[in-house]
């Protein structure tokens, strides 16, 4: 077994572990973290796939940011803690993701994963030397990346990925603007349309759950009669 | 003299050379070597700490007329021993609601990942922990971790204060991420790369280039990399995270003995971090005549953090609502304002005869290019100012009218009931 | 290339160790005598009044979320920076677009005031 794999083997471990976790803690802080730890694998398999940039990028925009909004997000809409959380639509997740997860290996199972990888430098030793700097014996330039090269041209060219960069632009726009009209200040007479919903609805679910508590009761009633 | 200058390289070359001799070529010494310099980097950044917490009081304490540290062995010098086995021998108190692994781990991944930093940076030619093809990148990447730190000790000591004061800092930490990253592309965009060892080796001349530091050529970068670094790192004058008077001391009120010291680590080390950034981004590094470039970088480190000690001992601490006004008011736009001035100018005035004949342009020589960047770099950033100025003063008078209304208005009322 | 990262990955691995071994020597050096009141939530000696984990501002969320916007932004201009000496004017008017929306979506918060803090 090579390094590699057993790197591998355990940021699966780590991975799966923490998304596991994820989902069956009843913290949603916890879960938040568990979260971070399962990104954190997720960019050691970019790395193991030589795609330095984008494990970083992965770290920076998961890790640093996409996180952060959902740590602030859960902390600002409901009780974190103790909160029992309450998901009557389970089941129909768990067919959507046993139905994706069935998709997804029909998907990939006909591409072949051997592909031919790369001879690697024997680790950490024998062959530091790339392409020493002119004039400056010994100092090594760093491996220069043809992909993030590729990729940043790619972004520029409008024939290639420049429309997309662009569309990127304005969905983020889009995106801003949607929080700025959710997070907007209300006037009172909304704020209490709001509330006596949310109260309605509350009600409703109390009666549903009475109505269901009361079954067990005339079922003990009635046998008592015998 | 090639002796004094390749020291460290030749120490490390040597040791490296003792392992595989003893060892033999193989997995197990490439692991061994690895932890001895992971080792070593971590020596580096922890004696960094140790030493600026001396140089920082006993400079601090000369700005403001105090002796400062002056106790433990002569000059007081012995005073970071005499702290760190003060910090070990305190009893380490845990509030009994506290999130028990969430609260234990903060500090230990503030400090992980301060470290963490230091891996990238080359500390003279040939010695550096891993000359990484996106070591500008990875430094940002790294130093995102630290916000989720904050937020789990904020969370994990159950405490109202630590919370609302981790939730200010990350507030203000994400903020200043921005113009940090916005202020390090135009860098990347001269150099062609993202290694800091590439980006060193620019500035001191190969590639036909200036010869210049990017500091000379990017003037207004430099700048605001430095003063959001500094209110990245969370230090005076924009250290609200533990402003002792508003929200008692932050996210670590709750934090005590060594677990308070590893976060106090952190955070120097993030200092320290981020003044290395700036020498080896803006003022070339270990690049510089005479002297062995190893001590290069210590001294322009040093120069940073000392500008850094000054600014501690003499500024007031800034509002929140000024600090995050100052942030997206003012230096993202300004920063974005100025790597699209950059971008063009880039392009307008070309240095390289092939760049030249690709893209076209107008061909001048490289010091009239970098003299060009420099100067409109420079307008720009006097432009900026001379429109907050004028801003600041209207909005200042502004206030200063409504006061002056208000004591009139009192005076009359005074002067009616007598 | 991934033997690169294998040194972050060692310096990960030591400085956990080293790092995670001073809490514990902290723990075992130094005398442990807790009470009621030391373990006490510290409010510069008020009682603690209700629970911590409350409802916090939705203005945080605001200043979260164009960080994210910045920050995806910043992420995909560093592949462009590296390549920037290859790319020609057009490109560059380009990216200049995509970093004044940008710009945009910034100039659109200020003016609604998300970003003031109240």
């Amino acid at each position: 077994m090579t390094v590699a794999q057993i790197v591998f083997i355990l940021l699966t471990i780590v991975g799966l572990g923490a998304a596991f976790l994820v989902v069956t803690t009843r913290n949603l802080f916890h879960a938040a973290l568990y979260l971070i730890a399962s990104f954190f694998a997720v960019s050691g398999f970019y790395v193991l796939l030589e795609a330095g940039f984008f494990a970083a990028a992965q770290f920076l925009v998961y890790i640093g940011a996409i996180s952060i909004l959902f740590i602030f997000a859960t902390m600002l809409t409901r009780t974190v803690r103790g909160m029992v959380p309450r998901n009557s639509q389970w089941q129909a997740a768990l067919f959507i993701a046993v139905v994706l997860f069935i998709a997804m290996v029909a998907m990939f199972s006909p591409i072949s994963f051997s592909l031919p990888i790369r001879p690697d430098r024997t680790f950490g030793g024998v062959e530091w030397q790339f392409a020493e700097i002119p004039g400056k014996p010994g100092v090594l330039r760093s491996v220069p990346d043809s992909s993030i090269l590729d990729f940043g041209r790619a972004l520029a060219d409008l024939n290639q990925y420049g429309i997309a960069l662009l569309l990127s632009g304005v969905l983020l726009l889009i995106g801003m603007i949607g929080a700025i009209w959710v997070a907007r200040e209300r006037k009172p007479r909304e704020i209490l349309a709001e509330r006596a919903r949310m109260a309605a609805e509350e009600a409703a679910e109390a009666a549903r759950q009475s109505v269901g508590a009361k079954i067990p009761d005339v079922v003990v009633a009635h046998d008592s009669h015998h | 003299m090639d002796i004094i200058n390749n020291l460290v390289k030749n120490l490390g070359d040597g040791i490296a050379a003792g392992i595989y001799g003893a060892l033999g070529q193989g997995i197990a010494a490439d692991i061994l070597i690895m932890v001895i310099a992971a080792i070593a980097v971590f020596a580096v950044a922890s004696g960094g700490f140790a030493g600026l917490t001396y140089a920082e009081r006993k400079i601090v304490a000369r700005i403001q007329d105090r002796v400062g540290p002056n106790q433990a062995g002569p000059y007081g010098i012995l005073q970071p021993i005499a702290d760190a086995v003060k910090l070990f021998t305190k009893e380490d108190t845990t509030p009994a609601e506290a999130d028990f692994w969430v609260y234990h781990l903060a500090p230990i991944i503030v400090a992980v990942f301060a470290t963490l930093t230091f891996t990238v940076v080359p500390f003279a030619p040939g010695v550096v922990g891993t000359n990484l093809n996106i070591g500008a990148f990875y430094i940002i990447a790294i130093g995102s971790a630290s916000t989720i730190a904050i937020l789990m000790a904020g969370w994990g000591s159950n405490n109202k204060y630590s919370l609302l004061g981790a939730f200010r800092t990350v507030a203000q930490l994400v903020g200043y991420e921005v113009p940090m990253l916005l202020n390090m592309l135009p860098v990347i965009m001269l150099t062609g790369s993202m290694s800091l060892v590439d980006i060193i080796e620019r500035q001191a001349g190969w590639n036909g280039s200036w010869g210049l530091p990017f500091i000379v050529i990017l003037p207004l970068s430099g700048l605001a990399f430095l003063i959001s670094g500094i209110a990245e790192t969370g230090r005076s004058p924009f250290d609200l995270l533990e402003a002792e008077s508003e929200i008692v001391a932050g996210f670590h009120v709750e934090y005590s003995g060594m677990k308070f010291g590893l976060i106090m680590m952190g955070e120097y080390m993030n200092a320290l971090g981020v003044a290395v950034m700036f020498s080896v981004l803006f003022l070339g590094g270990y690049a510089g005549p005479i002297l062995p470039p190893y001590l290069w970088l210590v001294l322009k480190a040093f120069g940073v953090f000392l500008v850094l000690m000054w600014l501690r001992g003499t500024l007031p601490r800034v509002r929140i609502d000024q600090l995050l006004n100052m942030n997206w008011k003012f230096f993202v736009p300004l920063s974005v304002v100025n790597l699209i001035l950059v971008m063009i100018l880039g392009k307008v005035f070309v240095s390289d005869p092939a760049l030249f004949k690709a893209n076209g342009g107008i061909l001048i020589q490289p010091l009239a290019q970098a003299l060009i960047m420099g100067a409109s770099s420079f307008a720009l950033l006097m432009i900026a100012l001379a429109i907050v100025t004028r801003r600041v003063r209207k909005d200042r008078m502004a206030e200063a009218a409504i006061l002056l209304q208000r004591r009139e208005t009192n005076q009359q009322i005074a002067a009616s009931v007598h | 290339m991934r033997t690169d990262y294998a040194f972050i990955g060692v310096t990960l691995v030591v400085a956990c160790a080293l790092i995670g071994v001073v809490p514990i020597l902290n723990y075992l050096i130094a005398p442990q005598t807790p009470n009621k009141s030391k373990r006490e939530t510290y409010e510069c000696g008020m009682e603690t009044v209700g629970d911590t984990w409350v409802q916090f501002r939705a203005q945080y969320y605001l200043f979260a979320l164009i960080f994210v916007l910045f920050d995806v932004g910043g992420v995909l201009l560093f592949p462009f920076a590296v390549a920037y000496n290859s790319v020609n004017l057009w490109g560059v008017i380009v990216v200049s677009l995509f970093v004044l929306t940008l710009l945009a979506s910034l100039g659109y918060a200020i003016k609604k005031g998300a970003l003031n803090w109240e």
